[in-house]
């Protein structure tokens, strides 16, 4: 659906509507979930507390006390990742995070989070960071840069791990989807191929939503307690 | 007969709980910045790593030399910056990732990590 305003192109794409579902669905959930809460939790309570708790965990491990503030942002971006990458897995669905331009939009964001946060805490204290204490001096020079190099990098891995995870993936169930067809009698070796694939892609579904999260969280513990 | 035990059943649901999570915390260290990822994952974000600082150094370098007009002396420094930052990443990852449990705990847990 092709739409511009102003010159800049806000069509609503397949990754738009997936995104939009993803978002409505989790609110439901959740709201479903808690709307009537009981102390020993149903099935879809079990649901919602499950996932409230694992983030809860995530970010009380790593932050402590300090990491409150940072819960509601960690936990929406877990339960987007989270269920964006397994309605991915639903045949004829649409898999935005394997768009790069989707996840480096999230990974710039930590990283503009991570720095301002790190800026309103430690102030101009912060360019510390890009020097170890007690090197000498001489080598500032050449450490500085490395460091700042190696800082620039993180949003770049960030929305890297998570846009090759999901696309290889679905790269290889295309590709081995297709030797079904070349085949022939043979169709059902990749079939099944497939089957077991599937198994795998739903791990890795669950494991870089917890990732990016988790990764998210300990940029926030550096930012916090710089070294 | 009755006296010892708490009257509420809730309340004694809820020391079970929490004894049964205490107990999988001990069971697990305190799980921080272990990575769950199998050897493929973290073959990945080790390759993933080094690529990305490279990438990020020869951006920078390119970006300044356009800027600058030193063709091509920022693209070089900053490929060897950028190489060294990748490295540098890779050796981080991999103390956080050999980090692990600690001492004494590790029994059942080498094949995951």
């Amino acid at each position: 659906m092709p739409l511009h305003i102003g010159g800049i192109d806000i069509s609503y794409t397949n990754a738009a509507l997936m995104m939009t579902i993803v978002v409505v669905l989790i609110a439901g959930l959740l709201l479903i979930a808690t709307r009537r809460a009981r102390l020993v939790p149903g099935r879809l309570q079990s649901v919602a507390e499950l996932a409230y708790e694992f983030a809860d965990r995530m970010v009380d491990d790593n932050l402590g006390e300090e990491g409150r503030p940072f819960f509601p942002f960690v936990f929406s971006l877990f339960m987007f990742l989270l269920l964006g990458n397994v309605i991915a897995l639903i045949p004829f669905s649409f898999s935005f995070t394997a768009q790069i331009v989707i996840t480096a939009t999230l990974a710039l964001f930590v990283f503009a989070l991570v720095t301002v946060v790190a800026f309103v805490r430690h102030g101009l204290h912060f360019f510390s960071f890009f020097f170890p204490t007690g090197a000498p001096l001489i080598m500032a020079p050449l450490i500085v840069p490395i460091e700042i190099v190696s800082y620039l990098a993180r949003p770049v891995t960030l929305a890297i791990r998570l846009f090759a995870n999901m696309m290889a993936g679905h790269t290889m169930m295309a590709v081995i989807g297709g030797f079904a067809v070349a085949l022939g009698y043979f169709f059902f070796l990749p079939v099944l191929a497939n089957v077991a694939l599937y198994a795998l892609e739903l791990i890795v579904a669950v494991l870089q939503a917890y990732v990016f999260a988790i990764l998210t969280v300990l940029y926030l513990r550096d930012a916090i307690h710089l070294h | 007969m009755s006296e010892g035990k708490p009257p509420d059943p809730l309340a004694r649901l809820g020391e079970r709980i929490d004894q049964a999570r205490r107990e999988q915390f001990q069971r697990r260290g305190s799980g921080r910045g272990a990575s769950p990822q199998g050897p493929l994952g973290i073959a990945f974000r080790i390759a993933i790593e080094l690529v990305a600082a490279l990438g990020v150094g020869l951006a920078i370098g390119w970006g300044l030399d356009r800027v600058l007009g030193t063709r091509p002396w920022g693209l070089i420094v900053f490929f060897f910056i950028g190489a060294v930052a990748g490295m540098l990443n890779v050796f981080r990852a991999a103390k956080e990732i050999g980090r692990g449990p600690p001492p004494g705990q590790s029994q059942g847990r080498e094949d995951r990590d």
